[in-house]
């Protein structure tokens, strides 16, 4: 199953890195961003798994143990939830900066963003 | 010595700071900035205390927040470490963010309370960030600090909402930092899923000796992820756009602090995370500053904006910082550390007056401002002090942190004394053309200006004194920024034992700064003449090919940007893979 996540956290990574390398529309290349993005949480969360491994809850049996001594590795999975606020923050200001600049372009298409050059 | 919590003041007092700037927008944009300007001194008194065991003494100062001491050499709690080059660093960031800071108060007075509450608290956030990353000792903290500070970078180049300019470049630094950002979060991901750990005392211990093919990986990314933030050639396309897009005490904070973020990330990636002698580290950085110094004052030496010229500077200075850690000895890295902090003073200065310049005329391009330093005089003085510090004309402080720079490498590495020397002719003649344009060439101009406000030239006053105070106290600065700097990254190992024990106390190597050395007078005065010589030639002549070629290469295009990256992100790997 890692594996296989692995895979395909590289596909979708590859996907949006294809997306912001030839996409033309800002919003666009936005959401092709957070393909990427989306792809690093699944590769992260891939790492913290382990075989047959429970949801990281500590649960304890009615003698007063812990029901399962195998779940996941709760720190990745932590600051993958870390990530994910910072990333809603960044595409805000992203989507915000797209909108302000088809506004006063006319435009959403990258090319017009070309004047800070050489 | 102070308190090894008041280390966690340092970032407190910005943050709240900062929000307190929001909420006192809505009133009175001139009191935000005053609350961050008393928000960056408290950060730097706190910081202060740390100085005299951590600068004087070469202890290192361990932190573990909520009291999670290590368990059996693990550590998940954050921990914070301040070492020599940290604290200058945070030192830095402070006292010259609260100038930069005052600078926009009196420039930006007339613009309404709810921009000047942002612009205060976006500065304070930025200064939050880097402060953070060069404290920590925990490479997800890091992470943290990094995507603070780069919220706050946004928000600061995209201020001038209203032009397009300051859109396309807020797009373009967000896209270049953003993958900047997946790149140093997958790589803290493969170490952590390799070793455990994400503490890089427990990550040194863990990559000693052979390293995997993981870890080349990981190490890889990260190094490209704190490169783009340190504006390191193939990843520094966003550099000059935000620069000159920015208002210009945020291109200063940009040049002389937010690029600290970069250097302090690559610094603990290549000599604490990593052993810079199991990979080719310290050989890919070389690479790196050479690249950058030589591409970034090349295309300087072709701009007409001034703003423009003096960000593609810094990507020059910040490869002759590489050059000078990449030598791996104790005198390279002093310098290095010398020259970031006069760095950071100098292009302060320069930007602020580039800010005044525009601000008493309207004009930023070089073309039209041509002569302008004769119904400026002030303004024009400044900017040749400013320049003459940065070309290392004696006894300013650029002279003194050059010529450690040189006895390194002429008695170790000629080659690369070579490289070094290079770079600086061709960011004199940078400077030097501009200089000329702006101030003398020209006719005199009879349209409407307006001299710099008090507080203006007060900031950059308190800047050109500690730029002539740095330089002359030389040996001072050598003593107590050099060689507790260099003394944290040569001893990687003690330094991994104190962020997961406690305070050690490191041994200083001696770094002397001779200012009256004669080779280095020599050198100097060669350097100087011939760079001054070919910037005078270039103000009128057509500018050379190799200036064009890389000129070309800027394309302007987010796509060419990011394609720019992904081939240094392949090339740091490749390089740093042989043998795997």
């Amino acid at each position: 199953m890692i594996l296989l996540d692995s895979i395909c956290a590289v596909a979708l990574f590859s996907i949006g890195l294809y997306g912001v390398l030839v996409r033309r529309n800002l919003v666009k290349v936005v959401m092709s961003l957070s393909l990427m993005e989306a792809s690093t949480y699944l590769l992260l969360v891939a790492f913290a798994s382990r075989r047959d491994a429970t949801a990281p809850i500590v649960a304890t049996t009615a003698a007063g143990g812990i029901a399962s001594a195998r779940f996941a590795d709760p720190f990745l999975q932590n600051i993958c939830l870390t990530a994910i606020i910072i990333g809603v923050a960044i595409t805000a200001v992203f989507l915000s900066i797209a909108v302000r600049a088809a506004q006063h372009l006319g435009t959403a298409d990258t090319g017009a963003l070309r004047q800070l050059h050489g | 010595m102070g308190h090894p919590a008041l280390l966690a003041a340092a970032v407190v007092a910005p943050i709240t700071g900062g929000v307190l700037a929001t909420l006192l927008g809505r009133r009175s944009g001139r009191a935000a900035l005053i609350v961050a300007v008393a928000s960056l001194a408290v950060a730097f008194a706190a910081l202060v205390t740390e100085a005299p065991a951590v600068l004087g003494r070469g202890v290192l100062v361990t932190e573990h927040f909520g009291g999670f001491a290590p368990v059996d050499g693990h550590q998940l709690a954050i921990t914070w470490t301040a070492d020599g080059f940290g604290l200058v660093v945070a030192l830095t960031v402070a006292a010259i963010g609260a100038v930069l800071v005052g600078y926009a108060l009196s420039e930006l007075s007339d613009l309404g309370p709810h921009e000047l509450g942002w612009l205060a608290a976006l500065s304070l956030f930025l200064c939050a960030g880097v402060i953070g990353a060069a404290l920590t000792a925990d490479l997800l903290n890091m992470f943290v600090w990094f995507e603070v500070s780069a919220l706050a970078s946004y928000g600061l180049t995209a201020f001038w909402l209203e032009r397009p300019v300051a859109l396309e470049a807020a797009f373009k630094i967000a896209v270049l930092t953003a993958i900047a950002g997946f790149l140093v979060f997958v790589g803290m991901g493969l170490l952590y899923q390799q070793h455990g750990a994400v503490n890089f005392g427990e990550l040194h211990r863990a990559m000693a000796g052979a390293a995997t093919r993981v870890d080349v990986a990981a190490v890889a990314l990260l190094l490209a992820g704190f490169a783009t933030k340190a504006g390191l050639v193939a990843f520094h396309t966003w550099l000059p756009d935000a620069h000159s897009a920015a208002p210009g005490p945020v291109s200063a904070m940009f040049s002389g602090l937010l690029i600290l973020l970069g250097v302090v990330g690559v610094v603990r990636t290549v000599f604490v995370v990593a052993d810079p002698h199991a990979l080719p580290m310290l050989g890919v950085l070389t690479a790196l500053g050479i690249v950058s110094g030589v591409v970034g004052a090349l295309a300087a030496l072709g701009q007409d904006d001034l703003k423009r010229l003096l960000g593609f500077d810094t990507i020059a200075e910040v490869g002759l910082i590489t050059i000078g850690l990449a030598t791996g000895r104790a005198a390279g890295i002093a310098a290095a550390a010398m020259l970031l902090v006069n760095h950071a003073l100098f292009k302060s200065l320069l930007f602020l007056d580039a800010s005044a310049i525009v601000h008493a005329t309207g004009e930023e391009r070089l073309s039209k401002l041509r002569g302008i330093g004769r119904s400026q005089p002030v303004l024009a003085a400044i900017f040749v002090l400013g320049a003459a510090a940065l070309v290392g004309v004696p006894p300013l402080n650029g002279y003194a942190s050059f010529g450690v720079l040189h006895a390194d490498l002429r008695e170790h590495a000629p080659v690369l004394l070579g490289a070094a020397v290079l770079i600086e002719v061709l960011i004199t003649a940078a400077l030097t053309r501009a200089t000329c344009l702006v101030l003398f060439v020209g006719e005199r101009r009879a349209t409407r200006q307006h001299g710099p406000k008090v507080g203006m030239v007060a900031a950059m006053a308190v800047l050109g004194l500690l730029c002539v105070v740095a330089g002359v106290a030389a040996s001072a600065v050598a003593r107590y920024v050099g060689q507790p700097s260099a003394a944290g990254l040569l001893h990687a190992g003690d330094a991994a034992a104190a962020m997961l024990g406690g305070s050690t106390r490191l041994e200083l190597v001696a770094v002397h700064a001779d200012l009256l050395d004669p080779f280095e007078l020599m050198l100097t005065a060669g350097i100087l003449a011939i760079g001054i010589g070919l910037g005078v030639r270039l103000v009128r002549a057509r500018q050379p090919a190799p200036v064009r070629a890389v000129r070309a290469l800027h394309t302007g295009s987010v796509h060419d940007d990011v394609a720019a990256m992904i081939v240094g992100v392949i090339l740091v790997a490749v390089a740093l893979a042989p043998g795997h």
